[in-house]
């Protein structure tokens, strides 16, 4: 069972950490700039540290960082532009910008994966459906539906598996032990068309179901889920697209000055960073708080 | 409830549900289910709908709620509560008339059990307070406020049922309908639901319908009982008749039990053999078989009894050699072995009955006729056109256990093997099992289904916290035990 567990804005409105959510992805995706990036990646990887534990937080990162290096090595090779040339490798010339630009892509692309990481603690899955039931209810409905089929198919599906693997076993005695690519796609096939008839015959059933408990009365739907949007909720929102404005317009300043090509702007230090850092912060503080509350 | 009484006493003239000159045939079939009965349920009653497997009693109840009522040829009237079932609209009868289905598994509708609750009163557009009261009322009712946050996919079959039933009964029904409800619970779940259903009949005077084919358990419960036999219905005048354990076996079956004392008492080879055993599902999990000792006599019935959870159908898969033990030795003195899951559909892939039987033909070396007398062993004869699916659930098992012996296995491996099917298909089973019995295959069945197990096992072993707490020849089981009996 999926343990309580105590997070940043545990006791806000779901739209509070879906605001800040959302803001900070975009601003991880759309600002391409060096010591952007490093920040938003910082605090990605502390948020993570804090919630799942550093040993769980490097391990996300043991495929995460072979994928940065892919990228970073990748670029050079299709972007022959820049003017440092470090070595030729064959024909083209291996720049030093673009070796940067594609470390920064790189970067870009783990940071832009630990907040998506962070979305699910920040903004819990049930949250959000309980804020869609309201919105669309068909919908929400449906994508819970279809979530909790699938560990449903990998059970069952398991299970078909098995008992074909002992069928064949019990016939095959004797004989050499089956193998081959075709009699592994049709074991395949095999099992999807199991999985199927099993499936359609049981959601038959679960419509039923839905339409004994007066799913489709044609009244409107009123929802059990109570989330009390305060005056906090309302002001903790402004301060947070207050503040959303003004990282988004450091992240505009920084990206707008900064160009990799043909050579690298010149980092210089900034009071722009700070506030920008400081948002990247928030869920780790606030999560630290929270636990230390807790104790 | 003192208060609504004297409104109940004046209602008491309406029937709960009456039905007058009711006929119904599915479209397409020329029979018809139900053939011109009548049917009276007084409000307030705890009725028993019993009758085998196809005999229409889910049909009957499926009638009473339009919304769910299949596609057919209806004449005559039903009536709910004294308004006919077809002036009640999908909110109405929601509120009106609740319907339990069989499967737990596949009435939950929602991700978490709160929403679960939820669901019913939400379609309905109950305000929010009230229905925030109705929920916390019913969760309090159930005891389901310990586990009210947990995700219904955690839930053991014996709760989700029971959810099933308060999701129902939250929306207030006056008339409650249940079809097979506790047929794919373990004894100890079903006793709880039905202990659960006696309050909701006691305490909130709710009117109670069971369908079933297995009346012993509830007729403590019932104040009355009807028979449907040939789309004709009949009050049952005896209720005690219905707690009669029901006889599986057939006339050769007295003189197997002292054909079986000769050999039983002679040196027997193992057809498996568990040394030691220890198993674990993954490097985190808990152990799930722990140093055991196990031993299947060659060409017998041996049966694994036990609670929920307690390691049988691990022990089946570990015996087919679908899982492997991490410490201790298994042997197996065949290799030839077949395991049917509890869900027999998880071997159905073709068309037809007689399709499905043939789809291991090629390597197994049998041909059609082989397929053929399969069929008509276990009373299959004359299906083979039909789709799998639309055999009955205890069709199903038989077509399933057709298709595993025609494999020629040495080690027959069920599990659940008599799960939800009725009193005639559990006999079928019965007689199919002897009869490989007796062709000196061996056979072993994790049960929870007593009286077949009492009926049918040669030896029993218990299984508790992943060990066998004990195993013993079937009557010295049963003359030991104390509470586990049929």
């Amino acid at each position: 069972m999926r343990a309580e567990r105590h997070t940043a804005f545990d006791t806000a409105h779901p739209l509070v950490p879906a605001v800040y959510t959302v803001l900070t992805v975009s601003f991880t995706m759309f600002a391409f700039q060096p010591v952007l990036i490093m920040i938003s990646l910082a605090g990605g990887l502390l948020y993570a540290c804090v919630c799942d534990g550093p040993r769980a937080a490097a391990m996300s990162l043991r495929w995460q960082l072979p994928l940065m290096i892919i990228v970073a090595l990748i670029n050079p090779l299709f972007s022959a532009s820049g003017s440092t040339e470090l070595f030729r490798l064959g024909p083209r010339a291996v720049y030093l910008e673009s070796l940067c630009y594609g470390c920064a892509m790189g970067g870009l692309f783990a940071a832009s994966v630990l907040w998506f990481r962070a979305a699910t603690h920040l903004v819990p899955f049930d949250r959000v459906m309980a804020l869609a039931g309201n919105a669309a209810p068909t919908i929400a409905l449906m994508t819970s539906m279809s979530m909790r089929l699938i560990p449903r198919f990998m059970r069952q599906g398991k299970l078909v598996a098995a008992v074909q693997d002992v069928a064949a076993a019990c016939v095959g005695q004797g004989q050499a032990a089956r193998s081959g690519a075709r009699d592994a796609v049709a074991g395949r096939l095999r099992l999807s068309t199991v999985l199927m008839g099993w499936t359609m015959e049981d959601s038959l059933e679960t419509a039923d179901a839905m339409r004994a408990r007066g799913w489709h009365a044609g009244v409107r739907r009123t929802v059990y889920t109570r989330f009390r949007f305060t005056a906090l909720d309302a002001l903790r929102i402004i301060v947070l697209v207050l503040a959303g404005c003004l990282c988004a317009a450091i992240a505009a300043a920084a990206t707008g000055q900064y160009a990799f090509y043909p050579r690298m702007s010149e980092l210089v230090p900034w009071w722009g960073y700070a506030p920008y850092a400081a948002w990247m912060l928030v869920p780790t503080v606030l999560h630290v708080r929270e636990e230390a509350r807790c104790q | 409830m003192p208060v609504k009484s004297d409104v109940r006493a004046a209602e008491a003239a309406t029937p709960a549900i009456e039905a007058r000159n009711l006929s119904f045939g599915y479209t397409g079939a020329r029979r018809l289910v139900l053939n011109n009965l009548s049917w009276r349920v007084e409000q307030g009653a705890f009725a028993l709908l019993v009758g085998g497997t196809g005999s229409g009693k889910s049909t009957l109840l499926s009638l009473c709620k339009p919304e769910i009522a299949p596609a057919g040829m209806r004449t005559g009237s039903i009536e709910v509560l004294g308004s006919p079932v077809e002036a009640l609209d999908t909110a109405a009868s929601a509120r009106s008339v609740g319907y339990v289905f069989q499967n737990p598994e596949n009435q939950i509708v929602c991700e978490s059990v709160w929403h679960e609750l939820a669901f019913g009163l939400e379609n309905l557009g109950t305000p929010q307070g009230e229905m925030r009261r109705l929920i916390a009322e019913t969760s309090y009712f159930f005891g389901i406020d310990d586990w009210f946050r947990s995700d219904t996919a955690t839930l053991s079959g014996g709760r989700k049922q029971l959810l099933a039933l308060a999701a129902t009964l939250v929306m207030q029904p006056r008339v409650l309908l249940l079809d097979e409800p506790t047929a794919q619970l373990d004894p100890i779940a079903e006793k709880n639901f039905l202990h659960a259903l006696f309050r909701v009949h006691r305490e909130l005077g709710c009117t109670v319908v069971v369908a079933t084919h297995r009346p012993q358990p509830m007729v403590d419960y019932a104040t009355c009982a009807f028979e449907l036999v040939d789309g004709h219905i009949s009050p049952v005048a005896n209720l005690a008749s219905l707690r009669a354990q029901p006889h599986l076996g057939n006339a050769d079956d007295a003189d197997r039990g002292e054909q079986e004392g000769a050999p039983g008492s002679r040196a027997q080879s193992a057809a498996v053999e568990l040394r030691r055993a220890w198993f674990r599902y993954g490097r985190r999990e808990p152990w799930v078989v722990r140093n055991m000792d196990l031993t299947v006599q060659a060409g017998r019935i041996h049966a694994l009894v036990g609670g929920n959870g307690c390691g049988k159908s691990t022990l089946l898969a570990l015996m087919a050699g679908v899982q492997c033990l991490q410490r201790g030795s298994l042997s197996a003195a065949s290799a030839a072995r077949a395991l049917l899951p509890q869900d027999p559909r998880a071997l159905f892939i073709a068309e037809t009955a007689l399709d499905e039987l043939m789809e291991w033909a090629p390597r197994a070396a049998y041909d059609e006729e082989d397929a053929r007398r399969a069929l008509e062993r276990v009373g299959l004869a004359g299906s083979e056109g039909l789709h799998p699916y639309d055999l009955s659930g205890g069709q199903q098992q038989l077509l399933a256990l057709a298709k595993l012996v025609l494999l020629k296995p040495r080690l027959l491996l069920l599990d659940e093997p008599t799960k939800g099917l009725d009193i005639a298909a559990r006999r079928r089973v019965a007689a199919a099992l002897r009869a490989l019995c007796a062709d000196g295959v061996t056979v072993v069945m994790a049960s929870h289904d007593l009286d077949f197990v009492q009926q049918m096992a040669d030896e029993i072993s218990m299984v508790f916290d992943g060990e066998v707490a004990c195993t013993a020849s079937c009557e010295e089981f049963f003359q030991g035990n104390v509470y586990y009996r049929p």
